[in-house]
């Protein structure tokens, strides 16, 4: 039988979805066996002229990683899409923009100031900034920031998803068993690596089920038990609300969920329905007790759609928003 | 007619050894309770001092066969207004108990849980205004269990479920959403999205918030530019189903519901409002006019206040655009 060609992509990432195919460690071996790697830029020697030269649908299964944050990562998922007969967004950035998706809420131009000109221990006296397309010497191009950063299936059909920041190594072997014994996926038609039901299932906390609390405490305010529900002690968890899959990593290790295995199947807004969760377990039975359990909320974005803002629909609503000045001069005249 | 010989005394007995139930003789059979009581509204059958006064009698099998004492919320609209100061929800919290010792059981509509989907997180048993809900073993899962007796089909415990795993009968969400697009007033550009040359609003209203028809009527003269959508309880709402009108062309979503402390569900009301001010606060922090999403309250005196409350709303926004056009 011939071996199933493989190619790996990072995009806007930080690494860490390769390092959960490496950490498949003896896997890997059994995965040569079967599989022939013809493009992998993290870990091996190959170049973006490498993939251009390959036939469309030469590569049987790629398992891209990464937001779509540049202009290149836009154009290396698009090549890729054509080289591919299976393209697998793998990971929290590529399946929902993940924590890059949260430089939307205040855009490119101020992520770059932020964090080459603001942010504290930077030295930067020319005021250099990077993240507008430009050619440097020795032919060198650095590709400009997209404005919005996206995920993959909203810049090219995608055939299947591996949730997670980053995947569990064990279900990134089960996802790649999937897929080379199942035969390859069409267009968005599967989640693989997952668990069914959400997170709590698979928590062992011990949950009383009627304990509601005044106010939420962020993690480091406190030290969590570690045997009872985080929202039954007032930290927000946002497991009632994630697809289950990551064997309680967090959990185990005493920090609440912050949702990046995704929203439960079926589930369109992640941030929504963690929202739903926390409410649930407000105490106040008046209106000033309600805005103190509010006020407790810092941050409420980072809070709810850490991973998912991108692809969220608050997102979306706040891009209307963006797009509104001309549309509206048209009818300025207030009606009475 | 009555007949004596259908009382029984010892069902009184049984009635008043219940907690709450010790009141039951007291009631004076005034009627300022079904005067008061909001469920009447809906269906003009359910009175509670016939109930009590039935009971009173000793009409056991009357009283326990019927669907009325299955039908107050303990909502207490009743309890400050009695003269005689019973706690009537805690009577009819008494008479149910006899009822389901005796193998009665609420006619519903009740919650039902997908055992198949939910993943025992427990949010819907913390957010069950009547402790309706517990978790129970199924195989090696736990998984939610409703108990129909409890549940007054509020319908908080299904938009409170991260997993989606709830249905109820009633104010489903197909139903709402197929309310909220009906005749495509929505999934058409807004106002504020130069579509519409008007601005348009949604506005959920708890049905037992607004007191009469003629109330809403006001409403409904505002014309097409208001789409109302009635909930059983402010509570009811979808943070999910705000964003989506928000997004599809309502220029804004208003949230009807009772006054703190008159909500015919417990807790409803403040869970209606902790969901608009959370959805408020992510409006704020992703730039989005917070003009377009507000909690009214409606108090039990109020009359004749909610079409002025949507038609400022209309103006605020149409202010957002007028501002945006100054910038
Ligand atoms: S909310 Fe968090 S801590 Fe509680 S049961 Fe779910 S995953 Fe576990
Ligand atoms: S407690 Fe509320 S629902 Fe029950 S009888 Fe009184 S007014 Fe009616
Ligand atoms: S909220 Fe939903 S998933 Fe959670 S326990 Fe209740 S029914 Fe199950
Ligand atoms: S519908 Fe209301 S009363 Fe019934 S179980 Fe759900 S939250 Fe409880």
């Amino acid at each position: 039988m011939d071996k199933v060609k493989l190619a790996v992509y990072w995009a806007g990432a930080c690494g860490g979805c390769d390092i959960a195919i490496v950490e498949l460690g003896e896997h890997l071996l059994e995965l040569a066996q079967v599989a022939d790697i013809v493009f992998w830029p993290c870990a091996m020697d190959f170049k973006l002229a490498d993939v251009e030269a390959m036939s469309d649908g030469y590569i049987d299964i790629t398992l891209f990683n990464g937001s779509i944050r540049t202009d290149e990562d836009l154009h290396v998922a698009k090549l890729l899409r054509s080289r591919s007969r299976a393209l697998i967004a793998f990971g929290s950035c590529a399946t929902e923009g993940c924590v890059p998706g949260l430089s939307n809420v205040r855009g490119s131009d101020y992520a770059l100031e932020r964090a080459y000109l603001e942010a504290p221990g930077t030295e930067n006296t020319q005021g250099m900034l990077p993240g507008r397309a430009s050619n440097l010497p020795d032919s060198l191009h650095l590709p400009g920031l997209r404005p919005q950063v996206r995920a993959l299936q909203d810049v090219v059909t995608v055939d299947a998803f591996v949730r997670g920041c980053p995947p569990n190594y064990e279900q990134v072997w089960k996802a790649i068993n999937q897929l080379l014994t199942e035969g390859l996926p069409r267009s968005g038609e599967r989640l693989l690596g997952v668990d069914p039901r959400s997170l709590c299932d698979q928590c062992p906390r011990v949950r009383i089920g009627k304990i509601r609390v005044p106010r939420f405490k962020r993690i480091h305010e406190a030290i969590p038990d570690s045997e009872q529900c985080f929202l039954e002690q007032g930290f927000i968890c946002a497991g009632p609300a994630t697809h289950a899959g990551c064997s309680a990593a967090c959990i185990k290790a005493n920090m609440p969920c912050r949702g990046c295995y995704g929203p439960p199947e079926g589930v369109r807004d992640q941030g929504s329905a963690i929202l739903d969760a926390v409410v649930a377990g407000f105490a106040g039975q008046n209106d000033a007790a309600i805005q103190e359990a509010l006020a407790s909320i810092v941050d409420p974005i980072g809070t709810f759609y850490r991973y998912s803002y991108a692809v969220s629909l608050l997102n979306q609503l706040a891009e209307h928003r963006n797009a509104q000045p001309e549309a509206v001069a048209v009818h300025a005249e207030p009606k009475r | 007619m009555i007949r004596l010989s259908q009382a029984d005394h010892t069902f009184i007995e049984q009635i008043m050894a219940e907690p709450g139930g010790e009141n039951l003789l007291t009631c004076w059979s005034c009627g300022t309770c079904a005067a008061t009581c909001l469920v009447r509204r809906f269906d003009s059958s359910f009175n509670p001092r016939l109930t009590l006064h039935q009971a009173g009698l000793g009409l056991r099998g009357l009283v326990l066969s019927s669907s009325e004492i299955w039908q107050c919320s303990a909502c207490d609209a009743c309890y400050p207004r009695c003269p005689r100061q019973i706690h009537i929800s805690e009577v009819m919290g008494a008479i149910r108990s006899v009822a389901i010792r005796e193998g009665f059981h609420s006619p519903g509509p009740s919650a039902l849980v997908d055992e198949q989907v939910c993943s025992g997180c427990a949010v819907c048993t913390r957010v069950c205004p009547y402790e309706a809900i517990d978790r129970v073993a199924l195989g090696e899962h736990m998984v939610a269990h409703v108990n129909a007796d409890k549940c007054m089909h509020c319908g908080i415990c299904m938009a409170s479920c991260p997993s989606g795993a709830i249905t109820l009968d009633t104010f489903s969400d197909t139903e709402l959403v197929s309310r909220m697009f009906a005749d495509g007033w929505l999934g058409q550009p807004g106002y504020l999205d130069g579509g519409s040359t008007i601005p348009r609003i949604l506005v959920f209203v708890c049905q037992w918030s607004v007191r009469t028809d003629a109330e809403l009527q006001r409403v409904y003269n505002l014309g097409s530019q208001v789409r109302v959508v009635n909930l059983p309880c402010s509570g009811r709402v979808d943070p999910a189903m705000i964003l989506t009108a928000l997004n599809d062309g309502a220029d804004g979503v208003l949230l009807a519901g009772c006054q703190e402390g008159e909500c015919h569900y417990k807790r409803g009301t403040l869970l209606g409002r902790s969901k608009v001010g959370l959805l408020r606060a992510l409006l704020a922090q992703a730039g989005i006019a917070q003009e377009r999403l507000a909690f009214v309250e409606l108090g039990a005196f109020d009359r004749y206040v909610l079409s002025g409350l949507v038609q400022k709303m209309l103006h605020s926004i149409e202010s957002l655009v007028a501002a945006a056009v100054l910038e």
